[in-house]
């Protein structure tokens, strides 16, 4: 077991670590380090690398290249378990709290240890064990408290507590202050919670060493004291918050170079903005659902890329199933083509002339275990058929068109779609949309996630072609880069309402620092 | 950001067949195969049962367990299960000999007609409360077998005047079988055509493989939840024809021991319960095998009193060889 | 500086417990309490000392069924052999003791057979469910199939006659005006209380139930549990067959007749979730109540006893569909 260290010394150190995924480096000869009673910020866009970093940290994935050294001496992490009982906590994102039983029992959940005797439990015992670990926050919530009675604020106290507590672990590996991880902790925090977050984190840094990842500059600013960014999968800076101002930072975040000709830049049109409204062919005026997005109004004429940027919580995604039907509108008027619809689920979407891309594919774009075929008609095959009843040379004509046109690497068209890869199973799912004679509309939910460089390229230029076809566009994507350089426009969303408007014409684009300020 | 470039523009160039397809087909071989073998093995202990007479008289009493598990298959096709079918059938012998004498071929058609509802009733709370269908299905089950034991007078009612509605099931025969059966694996096989040549025949199997993907492409689930379950019920007024016809009576418990048989027949031949995998060809099989298991059981010498354990380890032993595995991390 | 819109507290909320959760955890009390008041006033016979104890002699045999039954509800699965395993108990415990087919009389180690039994039912029903992946359902429906068909096996077309008198006691004397099961049935109540308070197992069949994923992660042998759970269902299955018998003097593949609905709805009617990770015995006794109430007093106004089962079939629907009403979304996707 590893001991208490000099102080000054790092208690946690990642040394050129390198993480890969088929077709993309997520992180590239990454280095970090924790002090003794630190608070480190991590921040970087989307797909920068800090979930896959995170977990590493946790035990989740290994890493390929590098060492990570706990209080000096290298660690591997075959699981979360060895990284808790390193002494590595992890406050997540989403809530690990089982809610029909007490805090008490989460809180030992596994470890009850002697507070179990023969299979019976000793609630005195457990309450008091947990009684003093949740007294290391000073929390005065009740052990005794059933978890699904608690507020959502309380039950992430539990978390910190939970991730804490790793130092109590009976077989840990390191016997010494925890590091704490905090993923996202305040996405859903606002007002006083936040304030009570900050003060835990405070208050707990004099018993830890803490690691804090959010996309809330301000935030991370404020509590850090020494912050790194990523970008891209690599470290590209570390500053302290007092000598850096957020301009700084964001361009530090975002800024490379515009690589227009990868997107094809050259290929997008142009608009009169004097004909705005007698092309529209999707229109939206205060559109709004509660707890998710307000009062959002745009419009998209034919042949028009509309991009919708904003990070976790900024309620463009919500937006985008809402216009798809996949989600309910409680006010506010939708409009396709000029008219006004009202989507009850989203075949009456599709029946207007919507499609939509989703961000998860494998659930909800294609429909594993049926074949490629079957897939790419399973929108419409209307055009394919006579009446109620299908054309089998037609649908096998429509069928081929299709893979060769998007160019689908698949042996024959009824394999079934699960055994492609991510870029084609992707185009898969443009195909099933494009097919349809009706398509007015088509919705991109993170189109290239976890598409290689040529997918996404073929991708890029799906969308060009589109447009010139006349197609209708709006575009969530993971990166900003492909925002800008594929939109005609672009609405920046924060906190779910609309924060900016910005044109987006080719050569006078606006800048990722631009947008990033708006969504921040 | 350094990426591995792959290059997907190369053009698609075929290649043999992927293998995951063979494995597949000869998994749903396997019944029809099964089937012959036990026929086979039947018949060298018993060679009058290839007789004509024999496999007629076996063909008729299959129908209404064929007709209940056709039922039964549109269900499990798109996930869920029907344990209401059995129960409705018996209640459709009740409300037949109860409207028969009163409305002749009407009253037959309003019975297939009220027990379609009662199945789409089914359907629609399924859909609408979003809770699972054997919760459903068994408290429907409750429902209208009381409802058929209130309004019988939990008596058996004899079907007299209005009988020649029906008769034809019974006594007419097309080259020696009895109507009842032609009826039933006509039905069988025109659920297969239709799946095959419609355009949205393929529906309710895209509910059972990927429900999410297809409710995203647009697919009108809700209405197709209804649609199979509907058809269960009218299967199950079918089927309720059929017994009133060969008893000539209709009796509030007439048809309930067919229950368990039915989804036998539908787990053998080889329709996933999981849904999205299976049809009416295999479940014909599988209610042809069912049958003759029956048979088999008596040739063999095994008293009638073992059948209950016989349908039940074959319902769980198909179910364990069929269940698709991959979809299913978390099972209750 | 716009007002943040987004609250996505997904299953918090602001204040400690809400008002809704409040009124849905008193429904089966207050359900219970109304039945009472109005079948008191629509009958002079409901209020009654002779007919409480016919409410509790109803009620001793659904008590011990669902509290067994409870324990795989929290799960989130179910028990559908209910019925097959009463039978096959009451056969074997009727052929084990004093009898008129056979010289054995091994008394109350015939009821002890006959448990095991059922416990024996619910360790196949558990592995099956466990090792093979089967939904519980389906695993039950045919384990239920095989419990008839075994006790069919063993009815041989006539019903054996229990005559030992010290078991026949049981199932009809009385002790201070309550009848003998009704001691059994609080007996087995009490212990499913403590099990579910008090004991590992009861406290991770909560847990499983309550967030499967999350048991696993902490390191919870949740096939184990899951198992557990299924074979407290069967044992009380099985005790609840052999008390059939004390009550009924014979052995019979019938026994358990009726049982499986009420069992079911007197669980989800008491509160307890079919989804798993909510309810308890406490709850599962009103719901014995509320459905042994219900039946009582429906005979006692009149009503045709065969409604009974349709009424039941309409409240297990009911009682889901409220419980389960606020979680629907348009894509939910629920076979």
């Amino acid at each position: 077991m590893t001991g208490p260290l000099e102080t000054g010394a790092p208690v946690l150190e990642l040394r050129g670590v390198t993480k890969r995924f088929p077709g993309v480096v997520a992180l590239d000869d990454v280095s970090i380090e924790v002090r003794p009673h630190e608070v480190v910020g991590l921040i970087g866009e989307n797909g920068a690398g800090k979930s896959t970093l995170l977990k590493i940290l946790s035990g989740v994935y290994q890493q390929d290249e590098g060492e990570l050294l706990v209080r000096g001496a290298p660690a591997r992490f075959r699981g979360p378990r060895d990284a808790a009982r390193a002494g590595i906590g992890t406050v997540h994102q989403e809530q690990s709290l089982v809610g029909s039983v007490s805090v008490a029992e989460n809180l030992l959940l596994g470890a009850e240890g002697r507070s179990v005797r023969g299979g019976f439990y000793r609630w005195s015992d457990l309450n008091a064990r947990a009684r003093a670990q949740l007294a290391k926050i000073g929390s005065a919530i009740s052990p005794t408290a059933r978890v699904n009675t608690l507020t959502f604020a309380q039950r992430q106290m539990i978390e910190v507590v939970k991730a804490i507590s790793v130092e109590d672990l009976p077989d840990r590996t390191v016997d010494a202050e925890p590091v704490v991880v905090f993923d996202e902790p305040t996405s859903v925090l606002a007002g006083e919670d936040l304030e009570t977050l900050f003060a835990q984190i405070e208050r707990l840094r004099t018993r830890a060493s803490i690691i804090f990842v959010s996309h809330r500059l301000d935030e991370v600013l404020r509590i850090s004291d020494r912050v790194y960014v990523l970008k891209d999968g690599r470290c590209v800076a570390e500053r302290e918050p007092g000598a850096v101002d957020t301009q700084e930072l964001y361009r530090l975040m975002v800024g490379r170079a515009s690589t227009g000709q990868y997107y094809r830049e050259d290929e997008q049109g142009t608009f009169d903005s004097t004909t705005a409204d007698a092309d529209e062919v999707l229109g939206a005026d205060g559109l709004s659902l509660r707890g998710r997005f307000a009062d959002v109004s745009f419009s998209v004429r034919r042949g028009e890329v509309l991009g919708i940027a904003g990070v976790l919580g900024s309620g463009r995604e919500d937006l985008c199933r809402a216009i798809f039907g996949a989600e309910p509108l409680d006010g506010g008027e939708l409009r396709v083509g000029g008219k006004r619809v009202r989507f009850r689920t989203p075949a009456d979407a599709v029946r207007a002339g919507v499609g939509y891309v989703p961000a998860e594919r494998r659930f909800e774009g294609v429909a594993m275990g049926m074949s490629v075929a079957e897939n790419i008609l399973l929108a419409d095959s209307s055009a394919v058929s006579a009446g109620p009843f299908a054309v089998p040379s037609k649908r096998a004509a429509l069928v081929k068109q299709w893979i060769e046109r998007l160019r689908v690497r698949t042996p024959d068209p009824g394999t079934d779609v699960a055994t492609l890869s991510g870029g084609n199973q992707q185009k898969v799912v443009l195909a099933k949309w494009l097919s349809s004679p009706r398509l007015r509309v088509l919705v991109l939910d993170h189109p290239t996630r976890g598409l290689d460089v040529g997918a996404k390229e073929d991708v890029y230029r799906f969308v060009r072609e589109m447009c010139g076809q006349g197609l209708a566009i709006v575009l969530l994507s993971d990166t900003l880069e492909e925002t800008i350089a594929l939109s005609h426009r672009v609405l920046v969303m924060r906190d779910g309402r609309v924060a900016a408007h910005f044109d987006a014409a080719p050569g006078a684009k606006p800048t990722q620092v631009d947008l990033v300020e708006q969504m921040v | 950001m350094s990426t591995v470039p792959v290059s997907s523009s190369a053009t698609a160039t075929p290649v043999s067949p992927a293998p995951a397809r063979s494995p597949r087909r000869l998994i749903a071989a396997v019944p029809a195969i099964v089937l012959v073998v036990l026929v086979l093995a039947v018949a060298t202990q018993r060679p009058a049962f290839l007789s004509a007479t024999s496999l007629r008289t076996l063909l008729e009493g299959t129908a209404p367990l064929l007709l209940l598990a056709l039922g039964q298959t549109f269900v499990i096709l798109t996930g869920g299960i029907d344990l209401s079918g059995a129960v409705l059938a018996s209640f459709g012998t009740v409300l037949l000999a109860l409207w028969l004498p009163v409305g002749g071929p009407l009253g037959a058609a309003a019975v297939l007609l009220a027990l379609s509802l009662a199945g789409a009733l089914n359907g629609l709370v399924c859909a609408y409360a979003q809770i699972p269908s054997f919760v459903v299905t068994l408290g429907t089950m409750g429902l209208w077998s009381g409802v058929a034991l209130a309004v019988s007078g939990s008596s058996t009612i004899s079907i007299t005047k209005g009988y020649d509605t029906i008769f034809w099931l019974r006594d007419l025969r097309v080259a020696g079988l009895p109507v009842s059966a032609i009826m039933a694996i006509g039905a069988v096989l025109l659920a297969a055509v239709l799946m095959r040549v419609l355009s949205k025949g393929r529906s309710l199997h895209a509910m059972g493989l990927a429900e999410r993907a297809t409710q995203m492409s647009g697919g009108r689930t809700f209405r197709l939840r209804i649609l199979a379950f509907a058809l269960s019920g009218l299967c199950a007024g079918l089927a309720a024809m059929v017994l009133a016809a060969s008893q000539f009576s209709g009796a509030p418990s007439l048809a309930d021991s067919l229950q368990l048989p039915s989804i036998a027949a539908v787990v053998v031949g080889g329709t996933v319960i999981t849904g999205g995998i299976g049809g009416p060809l295999r479940t014909l099989v599988g209610a042809l095998l069912v049958v003759v298991l029956r048979v088999g059981m008596s040739v063999a010498g095994v008293p009638p009193s073992f059948e209950q354990i016989v349908y039940g380890t074959v319902i769980v032993a198909a179910v364990a060889l069929t269940l698709d595995r991959r979809r299913v991390d978390i099972v209750k | 500086m716009n007002t943040a819109v987004t609250t996505r507290a997904t299953t918090g909320s602001p204040t400690a417990v809400p008002l809704g959760r409040r009124v849905l955890d008193a429904g089966p009390v207050l359900a219970l309490v109304l039945l009472v008041v109005v079948f008191s006033l629509a009958t002079s016979r409901f209020f009654t000392l002779p007919n409480a104890a016919s409410i509790a002699n109803q009620a001793a045999i659904l008590l011990v069924l669902a509290t067994g039954a409870t324990f795989v509800i929290l799960l989130g699965g179910v028990d559908l052999s209910i019925e097959g395993v009463m039978a096959t108990s009451s056969l074997v415990t009727v052929l084990l003791a004093a009898n008129d087919r056979n010289g054995n009389h091994l008394g109350y180690v015939a009821v002890l057979v006959g448990t095991a039994v059922g416990a024996l039912f619910g360790l196949v029903n558990g592995l099956l469910h466990t090792r093979l992946k089967i939904p519980s359902f389906m695993v039950t429906l045919g384990t239920g199939a095989i419990g008839i068909g075994i006790a069919t096996v063993l009815f041989g077309g006539q019903p054996p006659q229990l005559l030992d008198d010290g078991l026949r006691a049981w199932g009809t004397e009385r002790i201070a005006g309550m009848p003998r099961l009704v001691i059994i049935a609080v007996a087995v109540l009490a212990l499913g209380y403590l099990i579910q308070k008090f004991t590992r197992i009861g406290r991770y069949i909560l847990v499983i139930g309550g967030d499967e994923q999350i048991a696993r992660l902490a390191g919870v042998s949740v096939a184990r549990y899951k198992l557990y759970a299924f074979v407290l269902a069967g044992t009380a299955s099985g005790l609840a067959g052999a008390m059939a018998s004390t009550q009924l003097g014979v052995g019979d593949v019938q026994v358990g007749s009726g049982q499986l609905f009420a069992t079911i709805t007197a669980v989800v009617v008491g509160g307890t979730a079919l989804t798993g990770g909510r309810g308890g015995v406490p709850q599962t006794l009103v719901g014995v109540l509320l459905i042994s109430v219900l039946a009582n007093g429906l005979i006692l106004v009149g009503i045709d006893p065969s409604i009974q089962r349709s009424v039941q079939g309409v409240v297990i629907v009911a009682a889901i569909a409220a419980t389960a009403w606020t979680q629907r979304h348009r894509l939910r996707v629920i076979k």
